[in-house]
């Protein structure tokens, strides 16, 4: 039959009366089954029942017509060259966006008393000062500037950092973009770039040792870590790269460097394979590993922190309290900042936890620990928000200070990158994956 | 970054927010999910774990941190993506009760759709004879109503017969300027045999969605069009169709720092009436 149509035959009415005939005693097994699915844009078979699968037109037990695949064999199929291409230009009749910004990730230039969060929903750096705070009841804080534009290049934003010697803007691209694109601290609107860095696909983190001028880049998938100097730009390669099984990396986020410890810590979320490998895939727990900050090549962690206790659940952004070595994890899914010490090992319940209803904590995705101002900075994606604590807080506290970005009773889309979609037609419902 | 699948409601608008969303360790999920699928006669949501090469099988309803009911997952399934692309794709053929997961090295494997743990794919089919160089990331479409497996890829739909295996040769192939063909994620066939899926120089801002026929070969034009690109700025990525309302959703978002719509926003679901397609 498909050669047929190819060629450009179609079904006759002859052929379409003798089907009906038969159809009549078939069609009621599938008629079950077509109930479920009518609605769907997805189709029923017909296939063992052959091409002489047509409506009888006095069956008044299945649905209307319009709603059943049926109807599409009243009338033999058009070939798209039968005609001229019709252009259908209605506007469409709904959007779903969020207008809002998504604060993915929160950095703080405390020479400059700015506050730098990465909007990966508007591909855009927003900059704060320091002590701005939204109350309850005040609007949005409108931001001292915003890096935003094809100039800019930046997309896909999905780590913000701020050198703390020269004050460069760095920014992390993670999935369209491919690159590190770094800007001085002064930089506003569609600005040109001091220089980029091409990195591998999904990048998510980065962070610098202000001592040795590594650039750490913590690399998703294939699970890895990517040593630059802090000046590397264009196609300039790694120094080093951790990668490898002894690594214990897999599907990484966070990165955070303790310069005067000399400890280099990474998340992984537990998704595993080889890419060089058919089915090497499985799933392991949440872990955090932890390697020498001058690691390189498949080594093994020093130690890793990793079972049900430690509430690891997505984590994102990492930072360490540089007095203490203290390691402060933002907690994604669990709506927290889990905070352990540096020397942490094992199945280890963090020693603070931050999180309630009081701290406005709403999937929580980037962490900044200022040493200076004695803050912990976390940037929500839930809410459109930074909130700021004390470098001491534990438990259900309010923040000090908000920046919001949105209404004070936001909730996000927290959308990242809207590829795909399907549409559940039984609770009429559109399903969007990030 | 927080790859979350988010439920919203059919009339939901602008900032509204989801009503439900698998999320969390628990789930099994990750990023890079381009491609999948809800079932419908089954009620469940088949998704890949890109980065962990597995198929998960989630409850329709599923929401928050709930684990799949199934997990397809192993050294049998012969699951492998590329260092870039991942597994992202997969799509379900309900009826025949199979699921298809593109992979490297240039083939399309089909599982049972009640698999679960590591079994061998029931059939492969390779993409040689079509030159198609099927990877994690190549759309794939079953139509069971006209016996059809659909392939987009390198700019092309390849058509086959659903059950072909091995080297088997498509049936047919849509593609050459006139047809306007492109790639996208997840493209649709209608009861009327109209396959609706992307078109257009995304980089010219011609992109647009398109409805060519299953019987069409070669450098065939729609026979409908409509130019997402001009009329919103978005180009399309996905495409889902809704025939009791008669409408077509596209998801879309910012594709490269030259392809970024106009309006700043980076990521959209948009809905237009279409009922000369059903």
């Amino acid at each position: 039959m498909f050669a047929n149509r190819i060629k450009g035959g179609s079904l006759t009415k002859r052929t379409i009366f003798w089907g009906a005939g038969i159809v009549a005693l078939s069609l009621a097994g599938y008629y079950s089954i077509l109930q479920t699915w009518l609605g769907s844009p997805r189709l029923l078979s017909v296939q063992d029942v052959g091409e002489s699968c047509y409506r009888a037109s006095h069956d008044e037990s299945l649905p209307p017509e319009e709603q059943n695949l049926f109807a599409s064999f009243h009338e033999p199929t058009v070939r798209a060259d039968d005609a001229n291409t019709v252009s259908v230009d209605r506007p469409p009749v709904r959007n779903i966006w969020d207008t809002d910004p998504v604060f993915s990730s929160v950095s703080v230039d405390t020479v400059r008393n700015e506050v730098y969060l990465q909007d990966s929903n508007r591909w855009s750096i927003r900059v704060f000062g320091r002590t701005d705070n939204a109350k309850p009841g005040d609007p949005p804080n409108e931001p001292r500037r915003v890096i935003s534009g094809r100039t800019s290049d930046v997309q896909f934003n999905s780590c913000v950092w701020v050198d703390p010697g020269s004050g460069d803007i760095y920014t992390v691209e993670n999935d369209t973009g491919d690159s590190i694109v770094v800007f001085n601290n002064k930089a506003t609107g569609d600005a040109e770039p001091l220089r980029k860095l091409k990195v591998i696909h999904r990048a998510q983190s980065m962070a610098i040792n202000d001592a040795t001028g590594d650039l750490f880049l913590s690399v998703q998938y294939p699970p890895q870590v990517d040593i630059y100097n802090k000046l590397a730009k264009g196609d300039d390669k790694p120094s080093r790269v951790i990668e490898g099984d002894k690594t214990h990396l897999s599907d990484v986020h966070g990165l955070a460097i303790d310069g005067k410890n000399k400890r280099l810590f990474v998340n992984s979320w537990g998704a595993v394979s080889d890419y060089r490998v058919a089915g090497s895939g499985r799933f392991e727990l949440p872990s955090i590993e932890v390697f020498g900050s001058d690691a390189n090549g498949d080594t093994a962690p020093q130690h890793i922190i990793q079972g049900a206790k430690t509430q690891l659940d997505w984590p994102g952004g990492m930072s360490i309290d540089a007095d203490t070595g203290d390691l402060y994890v933002a907690n994604d899914m669990g709506h927290s900042i889990l905070v352990f010490h540096g020397t942490d090992q094992g199945d280890v319940a963090p020693y603070r936890v931050i999180k309630g209803p009081s701290t406005h904590l709403s999937y929580p995705a980037g962490v900044f620990v200022d040493t200076k101002n004695k803050e912990i900075w976390a940037s929500n994606i839930g809410n459109a928000s930074a909130t700021v604590y004390p470098i001491t807080a534990n438990g259900d506290v309010a923040p000090l200070r908000m920046i919001r970005g949105a209404d004070e009773n936001k909730k996000s889309l927290r959308f990242g990158k809207t590829e795909a979609l399907a549409y559940d037609s039984k609770r009429e419902q559109l399903l969007v994956p990030n | 970054m927080h790859p979350q699948i988010a439920a919203f409601a059919r009339l939901a608008g602008v900032n509204t927010p989801a009503v439900r969303a698998i999320e969390g360790q628990k789930t099994l999920i990750s990023r890079t999910m381009h491609g999948f699928y809800y079932d419908g006669p089954h009620d469940e949501i088949v998704v890949m774990s890109p980065l962990a090469q597995a198929i998960l099988v989630f409850r329709g309803g599923a929401s928050g941190e709930e684990a799949p009911i199934r997990v397809i997952q192993g050294p049998h399934t012969q699951i492998q993506g590329t260092p870039y692309g991942a597994n992202a794709i997969v799509t379900v053929d309900p009826v025949n009760n199979e699921i298809y997961v593109p992979s490297v090295p240039d083939v399309l494997l089909v599982f049972d759709r009640a698999a679960n743990g590591d079994v061998a794919p029931k059939r492969i089919l390779t993409g040689k004879s079509g030159a198609i160089n099927i990877s994690g990331q190549t759309g794939v479409g079953v139509d069971p109503i006209h016996n059809l497996l659909l392939i987009n890829g390198r700019g092309a739909m390849f058509i086959f017969d659903r059950t072909a295996s091995g080297d088997d040769k498509p049936k047919a192939v849509i593609r050459g300027p006139k047809s306007g063909m492109n790639n996208v994620h997840e493209f649709q066939v209608t009861p009327k045999g109209w396959i609706i899926a992307g078109g257009g120089d995304f980089a010219a801002d011609g992109g647009f969605v398109g409805a060519w026929s299953i019987e069409d070969n070669g450098d065939v034009p729609p026979r409908w069009k409509i130019p997402v690109q001009q009329l919103t700025g978005y180009v399309p990525y996905s495409v889902v169709l809704d025939p009791v309302h008669k409408e077509m959703m596209m998801a879309a978002a910012g594709r490269s720092n030259t392809i970024r719509p106009a309006n700043g926003i980076m990521n959209s679901v948009i809905t237009f009436s279409w009922p000369e397609i059903f």
